[in-house]
């Protein structure tokens, strides 16, 4: 192709220079008048820009040299493409110079052309050196004197009208018009015609080089884009890939264990002897063939087998005395190890069993020690510490003392089951023994009990004393209680009513209620063994006035009004069982579980049968709720507990209509309330939300007068604080009380929202969006799973770390080889990675490739 | 009551050597591990501080040289070794591992401006002022070069004595032919004393020369009349010409991708081009503050390093705006020419205070063999600092340098420049008819035209 265009190129030269030469013989003679008039210089150059027309029409009459039509004629035609016109020279005369010189021959045309053109660069070199016309350097030029009359050389800035027009078109005929009638017109005519026939194509005029040059880059330029296109959907896989990898086909070498023997030389003494017996052809051959062979060769003489006996009898014997010399070392003991072992015997405790006498002794001192903790109670959390902690609710707040409390009571419990273990058959349950001291009890008159239980009731009355730490002292908390405390002081008020009144009716009668009521409040178990007493004269009033008077204890919900209730029972009861009963108050989760009065009692019931040895006191407690519920509301609480209270009463077979007159069914509301009787959930609310504002919007400290800073007391005494400390106190609290009316849930009293701004989450997020994501949930779920490895498994870890580009230290990369990719495909995802990623990868490169594809 | 035991097999669980890990389950329950994403944020803070820590990018010099490098060739099948040029006509093959000189090239009359090899790296090709080619027979590397007994010296296998000074030389991919720069463009084969070709558009001096080596027969030249001119060797015209505000000092094709171009320019700047599209660049990548000497791309494709006037060496993503790294010593003085290593992992500067200088591409990788579970690690902790190198603490760690003085200077400088010129953009747009001034991206405005 660039050798065509080289042609083509040298022969638009030539046409220029030929161009040059000829000064625009078409003139018309107006024309040409008219340029004489105007005395211009002649023969400008021809980078002259001066606009003369030249006329075609007459173009026939002015050249009288036109003898035949030129193979090149045929270019002529097209000479008025409009951007020759416009911008280069028309190579218009160009054709007759042709027909000029090429009479016959071509070649000589050519050479003559070539002269020709020499010449004119030599004018025009002269021209360019002197400055004058090149008119006035060729003298001896074959131009004509009609050349002198053209100022204006036609070239690409003067055209012809006609072209200008675009409807001057030469023809053959044109030129062969003239010449008609002279000797060589038939033959040249005929000729052309024949040549017409022959080619019907145009040739284009050849454009001017910078042209040319022009569209032949545009033309390499498609080419080479062309090119780069192919590249696009290898270079947009590559660019997906989760990671391009650069460390494959690496040549390590030896790959198998054979390939690296194969090249093994023997070196050694050793080695070269191993070699030569292996590679023994004899040998070799044996194994190729049935092996027959190989025995052959193994054979081994009479004395090789000697030998080899006698040395292995050797190494068997030695070996045997060293067996015999080390186990007799191992027989052989030190004094210590005996003495030790001596010790070890003695103290254990198989020895103590073995001697009657040391386990006397054991027997003794275990019970010394029981007698101790019976005397002392050292373990029942009588001591001061043990009170203490009690008493201020530590035990329940610490979990060290909780545990140090259990482990003495266990400690108790341990020392005195010992004993028994130890007696078994000396004394029966103690369980028995307090139930004979319970019927002591029982035995008491009843006025003295009534009397006892005014006076604890009055006490109680008395003492409305309120916890100040402690779970009792928040402030719902004691709200609540004092709300219980009223009613039970009503019902105290109540109860002493009625004790006066049973003082005034007599005892005789007094005594069974008690039991009675005491029976009632056992289980199934109890109601059976209950009814021979009670039955016949069981009295309701009786009964429900034993009721309140308990209720008023446990109503009160404070655990000093449940022990003073139940001391009654102490003094006429055994020990173990108030304790008992103490320990159970004591306990934190008692005093949970009182705060739902029937859970409490149904808890207690628990007990009480496991237990089977309960004083009718503490009997009567467990029952209080109940009759609660009948007394103070006068209802039932719901339908089992009235059924189980029915069932009591058939039982006894006292039902009377009075109690059931007292039964009325609470509201919901009621039931509700009492349900929820602890947690006021407002009142928490609304102090965990104070506490909330207080943490975010910290309430400014009063200033406080601290004797001797600042000034001496005496005058702080009569100053008192200082005024500016008061000021700056306002100042702080407006500051405040703004703060707490800017705030968002400062009008929700429902609600809290937390201004607080987290400073070690703020690190955590990020303000804007980062770089390849455009929408917030793909970029929170892109973070949502961590890559570590303590959160993934290793299977997959490699591919949620791979990087983006794998390479091997040491292996040169190539650059990349064409291959063929089908756009279609996706992505092979062989790492699945984060396909978040993947996916914003994706994006991006859809991005750039829209920008390539511009 | 039902009670639940823990069964585990013996097999599964003895381990076939003492060696072996013991197997360790993990309950993966996202609910037993609420902090993972606090957990993972503190280890990509101690991953960037780490790298930080890690960070001695300088692995040697090379020193011999007695005048400034000005050019470099790497070996593009031997990874050691590495040759220089000076501007008195030295020419050096280095030992890159043992950082000594293993063979010289004498003969340059002049300053050498143009060093290349061939691909199989067997021939070595020169040229410089003193208007000659020379061709090199490179002398094998083997086992004696180790022991740094004697350096070599070599004749050259060929002088090609040409009509012009010339500046740039550059070999085809995988070809027999090498391209020069000087008034023209010349294609030459290694046998011939004559270019084999010559292309000479506008009558302006080429200064680099850079062969495609994904496309082989294509090649892009930088002139001083400030164009960017690719060639078609099998085409008789160039493809196409840029003309920009300020000349290109050297061109570097991406490996990976035969289409994109970056061209390294005299205002700082280097200027990502795709080949098919001339009326804008693709990405301008700032941050050197002076001229940019040369420029070099990694292997792999995604990055590429740069040397500049203002002393620095700075490696650039290939779609990054700005360079992730930057290199300089106190004692290096401009940089003439970079060179990333085949294996993309060191990259070369050669400066004028006459030494070369290695350079780790990533500054705080761990050379030597590593172990799979080091390396492991290394990549856990790439992948979660990467995963969090939005937030700001980790952001402001991993992209913390110090800088030389001069250069730090400089940089508040040119901010203040541009920050003025693009208030009075504004201020000249907001204060005109709509739609006369339009404001042109970077991308755009340092280009004048496109000549076809």
């Amino acid at each position: 192709m660039g050798g065509g265009l080289k042609r083509k190129s040298s022969s638009s030269s030539k046409s220029l220079a030929k161009s040059k030469k000829k000064k625009g013989p078409h003139l018309p003679n107006s024309i040409l008048k008219v340029i004489a008039n105007q005395k211009r210089p002649l023969n400008s150059d021809e980078e002259d820009d001066d606009a003369i027309d030249s006329d075609d029409e007459h173009g026939g009459d002015l050249y009288e040299y036109e003898e035949g039509v030129p193979e090149e004629e045929s270019r002529k035609n097209n000479r008025y493409d409009r951007h020759d016109n416009y911008d280069y020279e028309l190579p218009e005369d160009f054709e007759d110079e042709n027909v000029e010189s090429e009479d016959d021959v071509n070649s000589e045309n050519d050479e003559e052309v070539e002269g020709d053109d020499d010449d004119d660069r030599h004018t025009r070199m002269l021209q360019s050196l002197t400055g004058m016309p090149s008119a006035a350097f060729e003298g001896d030029s074959k131009s004509k004197p009609v050349l002198f009359t053209e100022a204006y050389p036609e070239g690409e800035f003067n055209p012809t009208r006609d072209v200008l027009e675009g409807k001057n078109v030469l023809t053959e005929e044109d030129f062969l018009a003239p010449l008609k009638g002279t000797p060589g017109y038939q033959k040249t005519s005929k000729q052309i015609a024949r040549m017409q026939k022959g080619t019907k194509h145009v040739v284009h005029a050849p454009l001017p080089k910078p042209e040319r040059e022009r569209l032949e880059r545009k033309a390499v330029k498609g080419i080479v884009d062309e090119e780069f296109g192919k590249w696009v959907h290898l270079v947009k896989k590559n660019r997906e890939a989760p990671t391009v990898y650069f460390n494959k086909e690496v040549n390590l070498g030896y790959s198998t264990v054979s390939a690296i023997a194969s090249d093994f030389q023997p070196r050694t003494e050793f080695e070269k002897k191993m070699a030569s017996v292996l590679n023994d052809s004899e040998v070799t051959e044996a194994h190729r063939d049935d092996g027959a062979r190989l025995l052959e060769l193994n054979e081994v003489s009479m004395e090789d087998h000697i030998k080899d006996r006698n040395h292995i009898a050797k190494m068997r014997s030695l070996l045997f005395r060293h067996e015999v010399k080390s186990k007799r070392i191992k027989k052989i003991k030190s004094k210590t190890y005996h003495r030790l072992k001596n010790k070890d015997l003695k103290n254990s405790s198989l020895g103590a069993l073995m001697d009657p006498e040391m386990a006397k002794e054991e027997a003794m001192r275990q019970e010394a020690r029981r007698v101790e903790e019976r005397m002392t109670l050292k373990h029942k959390n009588t001591g001061k510490w043990a009170k203490r902690m009690i008493s201020r609710g530590l035990n329940v707040k610490y979990d060290g003392t909780k545990a140090a409390i259990a482990e003495q009571l266990q400690m108790n419990a341990s020392l005195s089951r010992k004993m028994n273990s130890m007696r078994d058959g000396s004394s029966s349950d103690e369980s028995e023994d307090e139930e004979e001291l319970n019927d002591g009890s029982d035995e008491d008159t009843p006025s003295r009990l009534i009397a006892k239980a005014k006076e604890k009731t009055l006490k109680a009355l008395e003492d409305d004393e309120v916890p100040n730490s402690g779970l009792m002292s928040l402030p719902f908390m004691a709200r609540a209680m004092k709300k219980k405390n009223e009613e039970a002081n009503e019902e105290a008020k109540r109860a002493l009513e009625e004790y006066e009144e049973w003082e005034n009716a007599g005892g005789e009668n007094s005594k069974k209620p008690v039991e009675v009521s005491g029976r009632r409040a056992f289980g199934a178990t109890a109601k059976v063994e209950a009814p021979k007493e009670s039955r016949k004269d069981s009295d309701n009033f009786y009964d429900n006035s034993d009721s309140d008077n308990d209720m008023a204890g446990v109503e009160d919900n404070d655990m000093k009004a449940v022990r003073d209730t139940a001391s009654p029972a102490r003094n006429t009861g055994t020990m173990t069982d108030t304790e008992k009963f103490d320990d159970v108050v004591g306990n934190p989760a008692s005093t949970t579980t009182f705060d739902v009065a029937m859970f409490a009692s149904g808890s207690w019931k628990k007990m009480t049968g496991g237990k089977n040895t309960e004083s009718k006191k503490a009997s009567k407690k467990t029952r209080v709720p109940i009759s609660q519920a009948q007394d103070k509301k006068g209802s039932r609480d719901d339908g089992s507990e009235d059924s189980e209270s029915e069932a009591e009463r058939m039982v006894d077979g006292v039902l009377t209509s009075a109690s059931k007159e007292t039964f009325e069914i609470p509201s919901q509301e009621e039931i509700i309330n009492r349900a929820f009787a602890g947690d006021d959930v407002l009142d928490e609310f609304e102090k965990d939300k104070e506490e909330v504002l207080n943490q975010e919007v910290p309430k400014p400290e009063k200033p406080v007068l601290v004797p001797g800073w600042g000034n001496w007391t005496n005058i702080q005494r009569k100053i008192g604080i200082s005024k500016h400390e008061l000021q700056k106190h306002e100042a702080e609290k407006k500051e405040w009380e703004q703060g707490l009316k800017k705030r968002k849930d400062a009008r929700l009293n429902h609600v809290i929202i937390s201004e607080k701004v987290d400073k070690k989450a703020e690190k955590l997020h990020t303000t804007t969006l980062p770089y390849p994501y455009t929408s917030r949930e793909v970029f929170e779920n892109s973070m949502r799973m961590p890559i570590g490895p303590e959160f993934n498994p290793s299977t997959i870890l490699a591919e949620l770390n791979r990087p983006e580009v794998v390479k091997k230290t040491g292996v040169i990369i190539k650059p990349v080889k064409f291959e063929e990719v089908n756009p279609n495909d996706e992505v092979d995802d062989e790492h699945p990675r984060n396909h978040q990623k993947q996916r914003t990868k994706k994006k991006t490169s859809k991005r750039q490739g829209k920008v390539k594809s511009k | 009551m039902r009670i639940k035991t823990i069964s585990r097999s013996v097999d599964e669980f003895t381990r076939e050597r003492s060696q072996d890990l013991q197997r360790v389950f993990h309950n993966f329950d996202p609910s037993l591990r609420p902090m993972e994403k606090a957990v993972e944020y503190q280890r990509a803070l101690t991953a960037a501080k780490l790298e930080k820590i890690f960070a001695r990018p300088f692995v040697g010099a090379m020193d011999g040289h007695r005048d400034g490098i000005s050019c470099m060739a790497k070996n593009p099948n031997y990874l050691k070794g590495i040759f220089s040029a000076s501007m008195d006509g030295d020419i050096r093959l280095w030992d890159i591992a043992t950082r000594r000189t293993v063979c010289q090239f004498p003969g340059h009359q002049g300053a050498v401006r143009g060093l290349t090899a061939s691909t199989d790296g067997n021939v070595l090709v020169s040229c410089g002022t003193d208007s000659t080619v020379r061709l090199w027979n490179v002398p094998q590397p083997s086992l004696e070069d180790s022991d740094f007994s004697s350096e070599k010296t070599v004749e050259p296998s060929a002088v090609y004595v040409w009509k012009n000074a010339l500046l740039a030389v550059d070999h085809q991919f995988e070809g027999e032919l090498f391209a020069t720069g000087s008034a023209q463009l010349d294609i030459w084969n290694h046998n011939r004393s004559q270019p084999v070709q010559s292309f000479q558009w506008k009558n302006d001096t080429i200064i680099s020369v850079r062969f495609n080596p994904g496309e082989p027969d294509i090649l892009a030249a930088s002139a001083s009349d400030r164009s960017i001119i690719i060639y078609d060797l099998r085409m008789s015209a160039p493809a196409r010409s840029i003309l920009m505000m300020t000349k290109t000092n050297s061109i570097a094709w991406n490996p990976m991708e035969p289409m994109n171009f970056t061209a390294a320019n005299e205002d700082g700047n280097c200027y990502s081009f795709d080949g098919r599209k001339d009326d804008e660049a693709k990405c301008v990548h700032k941050d050197h503050v002076s001229a940019v000497m040369d420029i070099d791309f990694s292997p792999t494709g995604r990055e590429f390093v740069t040397g500049s006037y203002d002393r620095s060496v700075r490696i650039f993503p290939y779609n990054g705006g700005h360079s992730r790294e930057i290199y300089h010593t106190k004692r290096m003085q401009r940089v003439f020419c970079v060179k990333y290593s085949c294996d993309a992992t060191y990259v070369i500067s050669g400066s004028d205070d006459t030494n070369l200088r290695l350079w780790k591409a990533k500054a705080s990788e761990q050379l030597g063999v590593i172990l799979p579970r080091e390396e492991k690690k290394h990549e856990y902790n790439e992948a979660v600092k990467n995963r969090y190198k939005h937030l700001p603490e980790i952001k402001r760690i991993v992209r913390h340098r110090h800088l030389p003085k001069p250069i730090y200077k400089a940089i508040g400088e040119s901010r203040v420049m541009n920050d003025s010129k693009r208030r009075k953009m504004e201020r000249t747009k907001s204060h005109s008819a709509p739609g006369t001034v339009v404001i042109q991206p970077h991308r755009r405005r340092r280009i004048i035209k496109q000549v076809e």
